[in-house]
């Protein structure tokens, strides 16, 4: 997430204002959003939510299956969001792999897959409401479903916790 | 992380609407040397576009360079750098224009205004600045004019459907006074309280609206009284680029470069019909432009396209190919959703002739996958300017 691929980097924000970043974090908006289907997928929910450092979260339920999407953070940062490319079903992705991309009016962001894994379907409903990346990006705008290789890929040092990634948006700024 | 890489600010300048635009919640970014504001807190780029064609967008144009021009050779230096008319330029009124190099390439685009018989009041583009400032010193030598940058002079445009009478209400006379003001002319203003302005009947949205000159010392006050009225809201550059885009505007560094004539970026309507025949002097790149336009031998010209389906915008530099994927025919200039036509990819691009009939159906390559487009006539908005 975030390799800006367009020429807007014109209007590339420089910093975010070090008093949003700590409304960010009051109201822990980065948290999965406990309502939708990457938190109720299963019934004891997710075994384990991960952050990487481009903004993207995964939430892996214990049998495997992992949701994927970007960061409140980095849909505000993005705007609205006009369109998502969806990954293909059964595409195998690694880690660091493009799982998609998010276009706002004015770029291109590419999401990458956190860990190992394939495609079990994108979300279609991006396909005609864009927007909810921006209303729900943690809950109802989720990217992908994946099936993990392997779960433990997950206990990386790469991969945050939502303390871990708050904390590195308070010292990015 | 995109902030990684701009984060030297410390460098840039500031307009006089700087505490203002903070004030209000604008995300700052570097553009063309200037801190200036992409969009504010409380409206997206989407609500910032749309209210702009539905109301007032004010936005803050400090940044591009305002100069004059004096002197008994204006019109005949305005005459070699240019391919338009200035002697028959009614005084009071202003004309888009391009400044060309020796081999007729695009230098800038430029709004040019007549203030008097020998004097104009020109403003360029803030990206293009350094090299603009070079060009006209070299190209001046000779003339008997002298060109010089405006200092301390702020550009607010005002920009939508109650632009007039955002700004009508307040200068003397109130809307009525704008009634005889018409698209591409200019004249002075004092507001209510005294303020001397300047303002044109122009803009780069494609709405009705205003670009109003004022000094630095008054430009806040101007800016505050104009958000005073609840039709009118702070508007950033993103939503400045989409509003150009569909209004089939350049942008300079996009649709226009130095080895683009006016010609290859279908301007040639700046070239006037009275400079045609070099009688009133010959413009830099008199005879490739001439060639170009006699015998139609340029090989490229700039359309605007549309989506027919759904899929990734298509952005600058992105390949155009003919329907069968066969044929590469150009490429991209600026491209991105389209806010006001519901969200389709729109945009503008450099196409070899076979392709400029609108209608025309290509494909564009994005990341490796083709979505189709068809041609389409430019504005790809409809404009809503204020003319006699």
């Amino acid at each position: 997430m975030f390799r800006c691929s367009t020429q807007v980097a014109r209007f590339a924000p420089t910093r975010f204002a070090a008093r949003n970043v700590l409304f960010l974090r009051a109201q822990s908006s980065n948290a999965v959003n406990r309502a939708q289907l990457p938190f109720t997928f299963s019934s004891s929910g997710p075994s384990a939510i991960k952050y990487t450092s481009q903004h993207e979260w995964i939430a892996a339920h214990p049998d495997g299956t992992a949701f994927v999407g970007i960061t409140k953070y980095a849909a505000d940062a993005l705007g609205d969001a006009t369109y998502v490319e969806l990954p293909e079903a059964e595409s195998e992705l690694e880690a660091g792999d493009s799982l998609g991309s998010v276009e706002s009016v004015k770029s291109a962001s590419e999401i990458y897959q956190p860990v190992g894994g394939v495609v079990l379907e994108g979300n279609e409903a991006l396909n005609d409401s864009p927007q909810l990346i921006n209303e729900d990006p943690l809950g109802e705008g989720w990217i992908a479903k994946v099936k993990l290789n392997n779960v433990a890929d997950l206990e990386t040092d790469e991969l945050m916790s939502l303390e871990q990634y708050e904390k590195s948006l308070q010292e990015d700024h | 992380m995109i902030a990684k890489r701009f984060n030297s600010t410390a460098a840039l300048k500031k307009t006089a609407l700087y505490n203002l635009h903070v004030s209000m919640g604008g995300t700052m970014v570097p553009f063309a040397g200037y801190s200036m504001p992409v969009k504010y807190a409380g409206m997206t780029h989407i609500e910032s576009h749309k209210w702009t064609r539905q109301h007032a967008g004010l936005f803050d144009v400090s940044h591009m360079l305002q100069s004059t021009l004096r002197g008994a050779d204006a019109v005949s230096f305005l005459h070699k750098i240019t391919p338009t008319d200035f002697q028959n330029l009614p005084v009071g009124t202003s004309s888009l224009s391009v400044l060309l190099n020796e081999r007729g390439g695009i230098v800038d685009d430029t709004m040019v205004t007549k203030t008097g018989a020998s004097e104009f009041y020109i403003v360029t583009n803030a990206a293009c600045a350094a090299k603009d400032t070079q060009f006209l010193q070299d190209q001046i030598s000779g003339f008997d004019c002298q060109w010089q940058p405006i200092e301390n002079r702020s550009l607010l445009a005002l920009q939508g459907p109650d632009a007039c009478k955002v700004f009508g209400s307040l200068i003397k006379g109130g809307p009525e006074a704008l009634k005889d003001l018409y698209f591409g002319e200019r004249r002075p203003f004092e507001l209510t309280d005294g303020v001397q302005v300047q303002a044109a009947r122009s803009g780069y949205t494609g709405e009705d609206g205003f670009e109003i000159s004022v000094v630095d010392s008054s430009a806040e006050l101007l800016g505050k009284l104009l958000l005073d009225n609840s039709l009118a809201r702070p508007i950033g550059l993103a939503a400045r680029d989409s509003l150009r885009l569909e209004a089939g505007m350049c942008l300079y560094g996009n649709e226009l470069n130095d080895g683009t004539t006016p010609i290859d970026t279908s301007l040639g309507w700046l070239v006037s019909k009275t400079r045609r025949d070099g009688s009133l002097g010959k413009f830099n790149g008199f005879e490739p432009i001439m060639k170009q336009i006699q015998d139609k031998s340029n090989s490229v010209v700039r359309v605007g396209f549309k989506y027919t389906g759904k899929g990734p915008a298509a952005r600058t530099g992105t390949p155009l190919l003919s329907e069968d994927g066969s044929t590469a025919v150009g490429h991209v200039t600026s491209g991105s959703a389209s806010p006001s036509l519901g969200g389709v990819n729109i945009g503008q691009a450099s196409v070899l002739k076979v392709a400029r009939k609108a209608g025309t159906k290509l494909l564009v390559s994005v990341r490796n996958k083709v979505f189709p487009v068809e041609v389409a006539r430019l504005p790809l908005v409809p404009s809503h300017y204020y003319k006699k």
